[in-house]
């Protein structure tokens, strides 16, 4: 059904088209969050516990309340008891519910305890001061091994802190695929706690009209879910609730979540009567926002000598923070990707997910494949540098087959890998790098090699579906109503793309709407390398709804059969006879004076889940005197069907291989151990690369023919940071012989590890 | 925040009458990068800001053979960094300026905003002090001179009265022969501060050292001088061996904290290294310098 396979070639996708919201955005005309200002509004702000875990004994916000200008205060006692889950995702089996509005307990530094709204930011601080916690401090834990020890403290009352039950992946017997080995490799890799530092701060307002209908303005990836979960947590029907956010500034999974303020800042509004803002400082999105999952994975896997794997058993333990939100999705995918991506026939992988008091960590760009990822790739480095074996060459000896399982249970189509591999080592020059004589100074030079495979979409998990309208008006012109989000990544004019395409108008003819609940279809949210995928997906069954009815009202008006007619340039035109020939503008207004028809086109899409592919590369220049690594290329092929807009995908795989080296080299919340406090929770300290660090880097997009998505596009936007820094660790190992398994690569520790 | 009120002298001499009177209670605003910062996060509470932005003719970078260079209190870090004169006769204080956070900050802060600020890791500090910089300082009773060796006290302290003023910073001119080198060492190549910083300045009379100077940033309470590294090097040629035996000297007087940026002995083991670096880089320098015609 695909218009790639017909004969027709394509105008829009695949074109590099700048922005259909690009001109709003450079002039300052796009309305994020924090630019929505409303008439009396009011400003609010958490009070945050200083404590890693406390039970409240007592609260006296009486003198906050007496400073002039506060205007509520809300504590545990005002707020619904509702237990709900911070990651909402309706119908998740992985859903945990067990965080509250505000509790009497506190679980991390950085637990909300109250929430102030004044007339004025300025006297905030001020307020959050003179509120009197009488605090009974109780003992903490922060290490997930500790906090599984039975004397640890409880965070919620579950078995040894787990968030879930163990997950077990196991295929065959991995007793008899070890004995079947000529060697085993074991290793315990470690991973950090890396934030997303999305441009744009969590923000949220709030305000009721005089009957009773709630507006929020926020910065989310899941619109729907905000309704949904406001609707449930707090009582209010979904059609009372309007949740809008146009445009945002980076969210990286992070803001799937529903954190404590939305709930707060919906319940100031309605006890003041007033619209209320509510704006993270930047070191709050640090202590309070969500990391990537730090994780210590134990892996051991057994092998032959002609390097053909036949045992792989693995321990995948994530460290939750104080509440679960992603935890239990996160233990899932990472622990799926530690059984998969090569072809094992023993396999046992138990996931375990741990509370600690240490901050919450969430989803966050690769969900739990960067971590597993990092294990599994440094260790086949490692098992190809014992077998004497080119890196490249023993991937190639334990590659999937299309038709076997991949991570998320569902078959491969294609498997991609190969072809991945083997153009990144020509644009690296593999061969000539990899025999290229040691350098004489410190200074030495290597090149690494990391693969990754990643499903877009959250199926089977979530059976995902995506929604899109298209209304044609009286000029031609079309309106697209998505629900699923855009966070800064393009997604609108991706959208567009493929509607200009299926309808045979120009993108220009196309305004696209989403990000109002109270307007657009529904959509679960924007995540999990979804929205092209599968957003796209609905967009053109929705243009292709849309155009069959322009078809139908064709062949009536020009005395034709449907099948006979096409589109172009906004014409609808005869194949046979192409003097007949009719303007959409006149089809859907005619100028005879008759009143316009109603076209709209409905497209849901629920596919199944579809893997994408990337070998990525690294050379590196390491100081063997300090420590210090320069990440001196990059090197990302990734396949990943086929391309609408070649320069918004090089773009997601160039801000993932940012963000993929700073988790390399540097990007970590440090926790202090002992009272669970962030030491770098801002920019000064919490180091992201500058423009200055970065490499050069190539991209180079394969675009095997799949046609499951629309015009065969699959997923994208993780899959540049999951190969990242086992290719950089792979590379530190070629230039210096040292093996690292801990992230990041911190000078100091590498040079511990350099021989 | 804070309020506060602000004032903005005129002339140097109303700046100080204006000091004086306010002392203690009052911030001096100059480039602003670091007050603006420390204002928001309300890690200064001062009742007035006196900004001296409006000061006529502190804005200078003068240089002549005799006297040397002098730098007026708002003389920018960039400007510092990008001046042909600072280039041509004291490059390593360039090169230093240039590590300095990003060039929109240079742009902004002051190379005496640097001094007076203090910090350990202050990226233009090891480089001033290889260079025998002194600050000239205008108080209600009048002015003097302190060389940048006994101008730290500790972090962000100074020997400055609260009632002073740094008016200029002023260096000796340079002795033929020499060569001086800054390395800067960070996570990042910019918008980063220094986890160990390590200038060296080296004279050289045909092959044998006549005189040598090191100074080491975040490695103390303050950026400090490797006095004993200095003495080793004076009186025979910079050998690599010499450079070791130095960056031993060097090591021994670091006494570096651990903090989020670095370990404790990281840090020792970077004082060692990046001495050796530093010193043969800068022999190299005064080497190619006395061949200049």
């Amino acid at each position: 059904m695909s218009a790639h396979l017909g004969p027709t070639p394509l105008r829009v996708v695949g074109q590099r088209v700048p922005k259909v919201d690009g001109v709003d955005k450079a002039t300052g005309v796009a309305q994020y969050t924090v630019d929505v200002r409303r008439p009396r509004m009011l400003y609010a702000r958490l009070l945050r516990s200083p404590h890693a875990h406390a039970r409240i004994r007592h609260m006296d916000v009486s003198r906050a309340q007496a400073l002039r200008g506060v205007r509520a205060i809300l504590t545990y006692r005002d707020v619904p008891p509702v237990v709900h889950a911070g990651q909402p995702q309706p119908r998740a089996g992985s859903l945990a519910r067990d965080q509250r509005i505000l509790e009497d307990r506190v679980r991390f530094v950085g637990d909300g305890v109250a929430a102030v709204a004044a007339d004025h930011p300025d006297i905030l601080e001020e307020a959050l001061a003179l509120i009197q916690v009488d605090y009974e401090v109780l003992p903490a834990v922060f290490d997930p091994f500790e906090a599984m020890q039975p004397a640890a403290p409880s965070l919620h009352g579950t078995d040894r802190n787990l968030v879930i039950p163990p997950f077990i992946v196991r295929h065959g017997d991995v007793e008899q695929g070890f004995a079947e080995a000529d060697y085993i490799f074991e290793g315990r890799y470690e991973t950090s706690r890396p934030m997303p530092a999305y441009m744009e701060p969590d923000a949220c307002v709030c305000e009721f009209d005089p009957s009773g209908r709630l507006t929020v303005w926020i910065s989310t990836q899941a619109p729907f879910m905000v309704r949904g979960s406001l609707s449930e947590v707090l009582g209010i029907p979904m059609s009372k609730i309007r949740v809008i956010c146009e445009h945002m500034g980076g969210g990286f999974g992070a803001k799937q979540d529903l954190y404590q303020y939305p709930y707060l800042c919906v319940l100031l509004a309605q006890r003041t009567g007033r619209p209320v803002k509510m704006e993270y400082t930047r070191e709050e999105t640090f202590v309070a926002g969500r990391s990537r999952h730090p994780v210590v994975i134990e892996l051991r896997q057994g092998v032959t000598r002609d390097g053909r794997l036949t045992a792989r058993q693995a321990r995948f333990v994530a460290n939750s923070g104080a509440y679960a939100s992603h935890g239990p999705g996160i233990t899932r995918v990472g622990t799926n990707a530690l059984a998969s991506l090569y072809k094992c026939p023993h396999v046992y992988i138990e996931g375990l997910c741990v509370y600690t008091n240490a901050p919450i960590a969430g989803a966050f760009r690769g969900y739990g494949a960067p971590q597993a990822y990092f294990a599994l790739e440094s260790q086949m480095d490692e098992i190809a540098a014992q077998l004497g074996l080119d890196p490249i060459e023993l991937r190639m000896r334990n590659m999937f087959q299309p038709g076997d399982r991949g991570p998320a249970g569902t078959p491969f189509r294609e498997v991609m890998l190969p072809a991945c591999l083997q153009r990144g080592a020509e644009l690296i020059g593999w061969a000539e790098k990899r025999q290229r004589p040691a350098d004489p100074g410190p200074i030495k030079r290597g090149v690494g090699v990391a693969c990754q495979l990643h499903s877009a979409t959250s199926y089977p998990a979530v059976k995902e579906a995506a929604g899109a309208v298209v209304s044609i008006n009286e000029d031609g012109t079309v309106q697209l109503l998505i629900g699923a989000a855009d966070l800064g990544t393009g997604a609108k004019t991706v959208m567009a793309q493929i509607a200009a395409e299926t309808l045979g108008v120009g993108l220009d003819a196309i305004r696209v709407v989403s990000g109002d609940t109270d307007v657009t279809p529904y959509d679960i949210g924007a995540y999990a390398s979804r929205t092209t995928f599968i957003a796209g997906g609905a967009v053109q069954r929705a243009a292709e709804d849309a155009k069959r009815q322009l078809l139908d009202l064709a062949a009536q008006e020009l005395h034709a059969e449907p099948a006979d007619l096409h589109v172009t340039d906004g014409v609808v035109a005869s194949r046979s006879d192409p003097g007949r020939r009719i303007a959409v503008k006149d089809l859907v207004a005619s100028p005879g004076g008759r009143s316009a028809r109603t076209i709209v086109g409905r497209g849901t899409f629920a596919p199944r889940n579809d893997y994408s592919f990337a070998a990525q590369f690294a050379e590196v220049a390491v100081d063997t005197e300090t420590g210090q690594v320069e990440v001196l290329q990059m090197v990302a092929v990734h396949d990943v069907g086929r391309v609408i807009n070649p320069t918004t995908a090089e773009g997601q795989v160039e801000g993932a291989l940012h963000q993929g080296i700073g988790y390399a080299l540097m990007e970590d919340l440090v926790v202090d151990g002992v009272s669970g406090k962030a030491l770098n929770a801002n920019f000064a300290d919490y180091k992201m690369l500058t423009a200055l660090d970065m490499p050069k880097i190539y991209v180079e997009l394969l675009e095997s023919v799949d046609d499951l998505g629309p015009f065969g596009a699959k997923g994208l936007a993780e899959d540049g940071v999951c190969p990242t820094a086992a290719a950089i660790a792979n590379a530190i190992y070629h230039a210096t012989g040292a093996r690292v398994r801990q992230l990041p690569i911190a000078p100091d520790r590498l040079l511990e590890l350099i021989p | 925040m804070h309020r506060f009120d602000y004032l903005e002298p005129a002339t140097l001499s109303e700046a100080v009458a204006l000091l004086a009177q306010h002392g203690a209670r009052a911030r001096v605003l100059a480039g602003g990068t670091d007050l603006l910062t420390a204002l928001k996060e309300g890690w200064e509470r001062p009742d007035w800001v006196l900004s001296i932005g409006r000061v006529a003719d502190l804005r200078y970078i003068r240089y002549d053979s005799r006297d040397g260079l002098r730098i007026g209190a708002l003389a920018t870090v960039r400007e510092v960094e990008t001046s042909p004169l600072v280039r041509k006769h004291y490059p390593v204080l360039a090169e230093a300026a240039g590590t300095l956070a990003s060039v929109q900050i240079r742009n902004l802060a002051t190379l005496a905003g640097n001094v007076c600020r203090a910090s350990p890791s202050g990226d233009t500090l090891p480089a001033l002090l290889v260079l025998d910089a002194e600050a000239r300082l205008v108080g209600p009773s009048g002015e003097r001179r302190v060389p940048l060796a006994r101008f730290f006290v500790g972090p962000g302290r100074t020997v400055m009265e609260p009632t002073e003023l740094l008016a200029e910073l002023v260096l000796p001119p340079p002795r033929p022969g020499t060569g001086a080198h800054y390395i800067k060492h960070s996570l990042r190549r910019a918008m980063d501060l220094a986890v160990v910083g390590v200038a060296a300045l080296v004279a050289l009379d045909g092959e044998t050292c006549v005189d040598a100077r090191i100074a080491l940033g975040a490695v103390a309470p303050t950026p400090i001088r490797a006095l004993a590294a200095e003495e080793q090097l004076v009186g025979r040629p910079i050998t690599p061996d010499a450079a070791e035996a130095a960056a031993d000297l060097a090591q021994a007087a670091a006494r570096p904290i651990t903090d989020v940026r670095g370990t404790a002995p990281y840090r020792r083991r970077m004082v060692h290294v990046l001495t050796r670096r530093c010193i043969l880089r800068a022999a190299e320098l005064a080497q190619s310098q006395g061949r200049l015609p």
